[in-house]
């Protein structure tokens, strides 16, 4: 019996041995602090956010709008007809696309494909954009494939390089100046089916400054916008735009549907160059 | 003159059209051919309407065209509706081709069974021009 109960005893001692053992091996191994969990901004849509106490705008652009593109269509595609001086890589793609143009044929149609046209190509698509502003947020969703944007207004920066996830219309932080919206976007996709122009591709530097104004007695939104992208051309490309207030539609849904370029069969054609 | 299929390639002035979804460089904007068929099946969604007709070539031999609209927001403000056309009609549509000579076109106009003739409204909202 004494025999028995010393191997009790000796079984919990060895057994506390090993828990003790086992539990300094823990310590050593967790680090010395533990990591603090990451913080996220309240919401645009937290009531607490929407109550904060601000400055009231210099206009409510909630609406509507329709690029204006009575002067004739500049393209389908973003801006002024002078592109910037191009970086090597970038050329190459530009005068591929001129290429392409004298032989009948169409280069990189990524958007017809049904690749996201991304900025700032989903502002200038024709198709009317829906832009609810809130105190907190812009959201914009242009008909074209639902595209959304969030134009943050709450004082919130960009999100930290580690975290953000990289998209195709970018992140954008806005702020008033005077009666000017001004947004900054930037974290854009490196994915290579985004394009700003025709042949013209854009990168995750891209950078694009929007002031955004609204005149013709609320009818009216006049955009200019800077775009950099140092991956792709020198300087500045700068263009002023300007949106039309729709009152007689409302979006609704538009997908590109898997099957839909089985049935337009010029996206399928051998004219395209992919 | 050679009938049926391909009418009398007209020069026909470079207009505002859809722009919906993807390039338009793929259309010879200065050609434009005559389609007579069969409607097989029409598609009233976005971003694009679309219509397969069935077109006699000139041996008598069925060749599906496929025919791309605007989006139904604009086609509805030209009088359309969606049971306008339905599979089997017998309908005459003008097409610009695609620069491929595959059996594709972007629309120009549509002549129905009883006469009537219609086309698409640009794609533009929020200008006076556009109502």
């Amino acid at each position: 019996m004494i025999r028995s109960a010393s191997r009790r005893v000796a079984a919990a001692v060895m057994l506390a041995a090993a828990v003790a053992v086992g539990t300094s091996q823990v310590s050593a191994q967790s680090p010395a602090q533990p990591q603090a969990p990451p913080e996220f901004p309240l919401s645009a849509l937290a009531p607490a956010n929407l109550a904060k106490p601000r400055p009231k705008p210099p206009f409510d652009l909630t609406g509507n709008w329709f690029i204006d593109n009575r002067p004739g269509i500049q393209g389908w595609l973003f801006g002024p007809a002078a592109i910037p001086k191009l970086k090597p890589e970038a050329q190459k793609h530009r005068d591929a696309y001129l290429q392409a143009l004298k032989e009948g044929k169409v280069y990189r149609d990524d958007i017809g494909q049904c690749w996201p046209a991304g900025m700032p190509i989903i502002m200038t698509r024709v198709w009317p954009i829906a832009m609810i502003q809130l105190p907190t947020a812009i959201y914009m969703i242009s008909e074209f494939m639902n595209s959304l944007r969030v134009i943050y207004l709450d004082g919130r920066t960009h999100t930290d390089p580690d975290l953000v996830v990289r998209t195709f219309n970018g992140e954008s932080i806005g702020r008033w100046e005077g009666d000017t919206l001004v947004i900054e976007t930037k974290n854009f996709t490196a994915d290579p089916h985004h394009w700003v122009d025709q042949g013209v591709p854009a990168s995750d530097e891209l950078h694009i400054i929007e002031r955004v104004r609204m005149i013709n007695d609320g009818k009216t939104l006049e955009i200019e916008m800077t775009l950099t992208d140092p991956k792709n051309w020198e300087g500045e490309w700068k263009g002023v735009r300007r949106w039309n207030r729709v009152d007689d539609h409302d979006i609704g849904e538009v997908e590109c549907l898997p099957d839909l370029n089985e049935h337009l069969q010029s996206t399928s054609s051998k004219v395209h160059i992919r | 003159m050679a009938k049926g299929l391909f009418g009398a390639a007209l020069i026909v002035a470079c207009g505002v059209t859809a722009l919906a979804h993807h390039s338009p460089a793929a259309f010879d904007r200065t050609k434009e051919v005559k389609l007579v068929g069969t409607v097989k099946e029409f598609r009233w969604q976005n971003p694009h309407t679309w219509i397969e007709l069935l077109v006699p070539d000139e041996k008598g031999k069925e060749v599906l065209w496929g025919v791309e609209l605007t989006s139904p927001t604009y086609l509805i403000r030209a009088g359309w509706k969606s049971n306008t056309i339905k599979p089997g009609d017998k309908v005459t549509i003008t097409v610009n081709p695609v620069r491929s000579g595959e059996p594709s076109g972007i629309f120009r106009s549509l002549q129905l069974p009883d006469g009537r003739v219609l086309t698409e409204r640009p794609a533009r909202l929020g200008t006076p021009d556009s109502k």
